[in-house]
């Protein structure tokens, strides 16, 4: 999978210091600018790659990148440190991507007409992704209806657990379950790939 | 995490973990951000103490308000029980009206209105008299339960003056004012030596 571009990729990587999150959230907490761009340059890659997978749309991703870590900055008070900074602004994302569904009504009313949508017309996203065996996979994934989507892409891609997925998504460890086994009996569907006795 | 990348042998778990997390935007969002949080000042979390956070102090006040009432409530029984009837009759106190809640009220007991404060005064003037015929050690009991509960109606009032839209602050405050007419007005109807009402 490209990853855009002329992207900011590198410099991001050169601006990269040795500091830890915590050091760094500490001084933006003072409110030091400089500390909390630099929290941007070390996650913005990461919530970029969540968003654009849950949303499917780049333009979509990039504001909700946006408001995410502008919801960071000012609820950086509140962050107690119980759980990595990155999985914090990982929750801020979920919630920015759900939010921005439902404002802009882009959630279908149902996951067999997302996966009807997703089949009939070619997503941004899809377009984007071209290299091989990854390309197949980020297409068949940008097909999976939302629900499923939503909760492949956080434990499969991004390692979450279903508690923690559910919580994310504010919906019961059960249908959790259910998402994540319907998803990857689809994604095998359309990547071709045999079933598996578990599925 | 990534429990399932660590598999690997089924195609679709390959693939799955093929995939990077990082996708970088192609465009640089920090000068949106930035230009966004320059709006929005920080503001440093202030570490309290237990003893010194605003809750703690406040569910100090509720405490002191419930025990005092207690306490007055027991100490007003006790007076009564000694005394020998006589022909005095009890004097009927119109039950002070506590207007409905103001919108917020950050200060003192005026701001329930001059009805309110008329009240208040009339009543503190027969507890004074009444206080000071019941005997010394009940006296100092009601004494410093009243001085509790308008300590704690001071506490309740100025937590509410950081929070002046706070509802369950406006209820508390309402009610330890009304604590503090029921005493005033307990010990106000306390029958004098030689008389003991028959209606309570």
């Amino acid at each position: 999978m490209t990853t855009g571009a002329g992207t900011h990729s590198s410099a991001l990587n050169a601006d990269r210091s040795p500091l830890s999150d915590g050091a760094l959230v500490a001084a933006a907490r003072k409110g030091d600018m400089k500390a909390f761009e630099r929290l941007y340059r070390l996650h913005s890659g990461k919530v970029m790659g969540l968003c654009l997978r849950m949303t499917r749309r780049r333009d979509a991703a990039e504001d909700c990148v946006q408001q995410t870590f502008i919801r960071a900055w000012r609820s950086l008070a509140a962050f107690e440190g119980r759980s990595a900074f990155g999985t914090w602004l990982h929750r801020i994302a979920v919630n920015e991507v759900l939010t921005h569904e439902r404002n802009h009504g882009t959630r279908a009313e149902s996951d067999s007409e997302a996966v009807d949508d997703a089949q009939a017309a070619p997503l941004e996203a899809q377009r984007e992704y071209d290299a091989g065996e990854v390309m197949d996979v980020e297409r068949a994934l940008a097909t999976l209806p939302p629900g499923s989507r939503h909760v492949v892409v956080l434990q499969t891609v991004y390692g979450y657990s279903h508690e923690e997925v559910a919580e994310m998504l504010g919906i019961a460890v059960g249908t959790c379950k259910a998402q994540l086994h319907r998803g990857r009996r689809l994604l095998r569907e359309r990547m071709g790939l045999p079933e598996t006795s578990d599925e | 995490m990534n429990e399932f990348r660590k598999g690997g042998r089924d195609p679709l778990d390959e693939a799955l973990a093929s995939l990077p997390e990082d996708v970088s935007p192609q465009r640089d969002l920090w000068p949106q951000i930035r230009a966004e949080i320059e709006k929005t000042p920080i503001v440093a979390p202030v570490r309290e103490s237990p003893v010194q956070s605003t809750w703690f102090r406040l569910a100090a006040a509720v405490l002191l308000v419930l025990a005092t009432s207690f306490v007055t409530y027991y100490v007003t029984r006790q007076s009564m029980q000694p005394q020998i009837v006589q022909n005095t009759p009890a004097t009927e106190l119109p039950a002070p009206q506590v207007n409905p809640q103001p919108a917020s009220f950050s200060l003192g007991p005026e701001r329930l209105g001059a009805g309110y404060m008329k009240t208040r005064a009339e009543l503190d003037k027969r507890f004074k008299e009444r206080l000071s015929t019941l005997p010394p050690a009940d006296r100092t009991k009601v004494e410093r339960n009243l001085a509790d509960i308008r300590h704690a109606a001071d506490q309740i009032s100025k937590t509410l003056a950081q929070h002046p839209s706070d509802p369950l602050l406006q209820d508390l405050l309402m009610s330890t004012y009304q604590s503090e007419l029921q005493l005033l007005t307990n010990v106000s109807e306390l029958p004098t030596a030689g008389s003991m009402r028959t209606d309570l």
